[in-house]
């Protein structure tokens, strides 16, 4: 407790972005063992909001390491003025995969102006790890899951689209809802695969990948 | 590589969204240049399919006037946008005002000329390139008085030649010298243009190198230059190079949609799997 203490003095007292960027990344891979202080998460989520790329996304990191202990701080940060933080934010919800980020990364694939953004709620969206929930109500989240994905599909940057191609491979591999949610995600997929319907071709192809992928698991 | 990180486009990406019937209408009115700035820039972005934007985009192109380092340039900066754009709706109708913008005073002009000219693959340009690039590194490659640049915008000439693809020994005995340059943006685009027209990997060799660079810039450079080649087996050191994820899923795309030309034992799949891996 004592070392992770200091190492969050260390990033709260940083003066200059440099030592910011190294004592969050102190921070970020601390083991923390079993006593995981609340300090380091709210921290850690701080940094979220410095403008500082480097720290900000050693951060993100970090958070992605805590996992969903780090998902409702994560939430209660939230700052609409404060578009840089959410960004992060988004990243650090994409990546831990809990769902109760649903709506936050709902709400960037589908109208964030940065594409980076758009693209890590498409992944994010493709791998939210939903084992604890019962039955109808995963099949219900899932099923939010893959309107926004399809949604995306008419992304205006290559990048989101190809990453909603990677999200859609995702809850159509998801067997539990092999039934339900396979056949739209593969009709959504077959239309990234075909000229008509995109443009680039390496996201036809990774569409294509992940057809391929998906009629290679057996279907029920 | 200052042509797909582009400053000026950076600052009308931010503009609002507009229609193709809204832009043409901007660029066409001449009492608003910023309007004509974006108008050029979305044409061009869009890769407008109107029978209005070629001849709209050749008019802003023929706006421009003498450089004067006194007075705004706005009207220049529109005709760099018209000549980014005219390489983008991939016509060939505009290759030859194009090619006399390569003569321009303007070098912020002869560098976009020479950037769409290689996107559109305009032989006849080749002529021209190598004429401005003859003087060679200590010529053509010496550093201007006035600035940071050189005499000539020898980065975007270079790779020019590269997409062109004219492959004689002429070319590449110019693109050779320039790879002895000192500053390693150059050299990179010298080994990018000659490992486009022969296919040699000792030229990818230098760019790989490149990739380990101190400076981020230069390492942004060597990726893109061997994303833009196709070059698959830079497949691990550019997973490896410390640049931003974004660019690096540009230059994996270029991996897979141009590495067909190149004997590639890496297959597309794994390339997939590393972008799948920088998401």
């Amino acid at each position: 407790m004592d070392r992770i203490d200091a190492r969050i003095r260390a990033v709260r007292q940083a003066d200059s972005a440099q030592t910011l960027l190294a004592a969050t990344a102190v921070l970020a891979t601390s083991d923390h063992g079993d006593s995981i202080s609340g300090e380091a998460i709210a921290c850690l989520v701080e940094v979220l909001g410095f403008n500082n790329p480097g720290a900000a996304a050693a951060a993100v990191n970090g958070l992605i390491r805590l996992g969903p202990m780090a998902v409702e701080p994560i939430l209660e940060s939230l700052d609409p003025r404060n578009y840089g933080a959410r960004a992060w934010a988004v990243r650090a919800l994409a990546g831990i995969g809990d769902g109760r980020g649903l709506d936050l990364l709902e709400e960037a694939l589908g109208s964030d102006i940065g594409p980076s953004v758009r693209l890590a709620a498409a992944r994010g969206l493709g791998q939210l790890r939903l084992d604890a929930l019962g039955e109808p109500l995963r099949l219900a989240v899932q099923t939010r899951c893959l309107q926004a994905l399809v949604a995306a599909c008419a992304d205006g940057e290559w990048v989101v689209r190809y990453a909603v191609a990677v999200g859609l491979e995702g809850i159509g591999l998801a067997d539990f809802n092999s039934e339900h949610l396979r056949p739209a995600s593969r009709q959504a997929l077959l239309g990234l695969s075909q000229p008509d319907g995109e443009a680039v071709p390496v996201v036809r192809l990774r569409a294509a990948l992940a057809l391929r992928r998906l009629d290679g698991q057996p279907s029920a | 590589m200052a042509g797909t990180i582009d400053p000026d486009a950076g600052i009308s990406a931010a503009g609002e969204p507009i229609t193709e019937a809204e832009a043409l209408q901007r660029l066409r009115q001449s009492e608003d240049h910023s309007q004509q700035y974006y108008a050029a820039w979305w044409l061009g972005r869009h890769r407008s399919r109107h029978p209005e934007a070629l001849p709209l985009l050749l008019a802003a192109l023929r706006q421009r006037r003498p450089r004067d380092p006194g007075a705004g340039v706005e009207e220049n900066a529109i005709a760099r946008n018209a000549a980014r754009a005219l390489g983008k709706l991939g016509d060939a109708s505009a290759i030859p005002e194009l090619l006399a913008a390569l003569d321009d005073g303007d070098d912020g002009l002869r560098e976009a000329a020479a950037r769409s000219l290689g996107e559109l693959q305009a032989t006849e340009a080749v002529a021209v390139l190598l004429r401005r690039l003859a003087s060679g590194p200590a010529g053509a490659g010496a550093p201007r008085l006035d600035s940071p640049r050189l005499q000539e915008p020898c980065e975007a000439m270079l790779e020019a030649l590269g997409a062109i693809g004219i492959a004689e020994p002429g070319v590449i005995t110019l693109i050779e010298a320039f790879t002895a340059h000192d500053r390693p943006l150059i050299r990179s685009a010298a080994c990018r243009a000659l490992l486009q027209l022969s296919g040699e990997a000792r030229w990818a060799e230098p760019l790989m190198q490149l990739l380990d660079h101190p400076q981020l810039q230069v390492r942004r450079a060597a990726l893109m230059d061997l994303g833009a080649v196709g070059w698959r087996p830079a497949l691990e050191p550019i997973c490896r190079t410390l640049v931003e994820n974004s660019l690096k899923l540009f230059a994996l795309r270029g991996l897979v949609e141009q590495g067909e030309h190149h004997d590639a034992e890496i297959a597309i799949e794994s390339v997939l799997n590393a972008m799948d891996s920088l998401l």
